[in-house]
């Protein structure tokens, strides 16, 4: 089964806005429909769920972004220089803590991977996901079932 | 006082450690839960506290902490389980395998230390 218990938008974007509060002591807003996103490179973050809904949860931001949220977590400055497996590190926490809050939220029993983290040029289409701000800056998310 | 934390995350580890380091403790890291075994026995004596995550590769903290309980010496270690594994049937497998307390991620330094308050773990005062 995967649409029946699927995590919905709300719920993804409740355990962000947690997330984003209480580890990285920032707001989460959705990023407006019509404002441009723009996006050269960055680093996606994916975790899978296994149980009632099968599939993940995938996170897509700018490298810069991702830094930033790094940093964040970490209590580094912008200036302190953090190394790139610390960012990728962090990012897949993040994840992890969010697909963490998401999970015990749907009914039955699921499992959660463990967060892989890659380097990417492209974000998924606005129409495959949906956008919250980091800042003044868009994070992409996305609720990807399992393929039938 | 000393501290085990084990987490395959380096960030948390981090996170951690900074919260356990601020309040007094010696720390020590590991990644996952057959490091952890290895950073006890490398110890002269067992640490007062270990946190551990649940989601590791190699092995999990449940398991990790079944192992330190299978072994007399290590009895006196407090094992706190921080994990994003929020369900209570969760809760109740990690504390009938040894736990004795529970922290679900994300959480605050202030959540952390007053869960160790309560055990009687805080080597100096740190306000909460």
């Amino acid at each position: 089964m995967t649409s029946a218990s699927a995590p919905d938008e709300a719920l993804v974007l409740a355990a962000i806005e947690q997330v984003w509060g209480s580890m990285l002591y920032a707001s989460a807003e959705p990023w407006p429909a019509d404002r441009p996103a723009e996006f050269e490179s960055g680093l996606q973050a994916q975790i899978e769920l296994r149980g009632e809904w099968n599939g993940r949860l995938v996170l897509t931001c700018d490298s810069e972004v991702a830094t930033q949220i790094a940093g964040a977590m970490l209590g580094v400055g912008p200036d302190e220089g953090l190394e790139q497996p610390d960012v990728h590190d962090a990012v897949g926490e993040v994840l992890n803590v969010v697909g963490g809050s998401v999970k015990g939220a749907l009914p039955g029993t699921s499992a959660l991977g463990l967060p892989g983290v890659s380097e990417v040029t492209a974000v998924p289409s606005r129409g495959e996901s949906f956008v919250v701000s980091w800042g003044d800056a868009p994070v992409y998310v996305q609720i990807v079932p399992d393929a039938a | 006082m000393r501290a085990v934390i084990v987490d395959d995350s380096r960030a948390m580890r981090r996170i951690v450690g900074r919260i356990l380091g601020d309040a007094g403790y010696e720390i020590s890291e590991a990644g996952d839960g057959l490091e952890a075994l290895a950073v006890l026995e490398g110890l002269e004596s067992p640490p007062e506290l270990a946190c551990v995550d649940w989601n590791m590769p190699v092995m999990d903290g449940l398991t990790f902490i079944t192992e330190v309980r299978k072994r007399p010496e290590w009895r006196s270690i407090t094992l706190m389980m921080v994990t994003t594994e929020s369900e209570q049937d969760r809760i109740v497998r990690a504390l009938a395998a040894g736990a004795h307390e529970y922290l679900i991620k994300p959480f605050t330094g202030e959540a952390m230390l007053e869960k160790l308050d309560l055990l009687g773990l805080l080597p100096t005062s740190t306000g909460v």
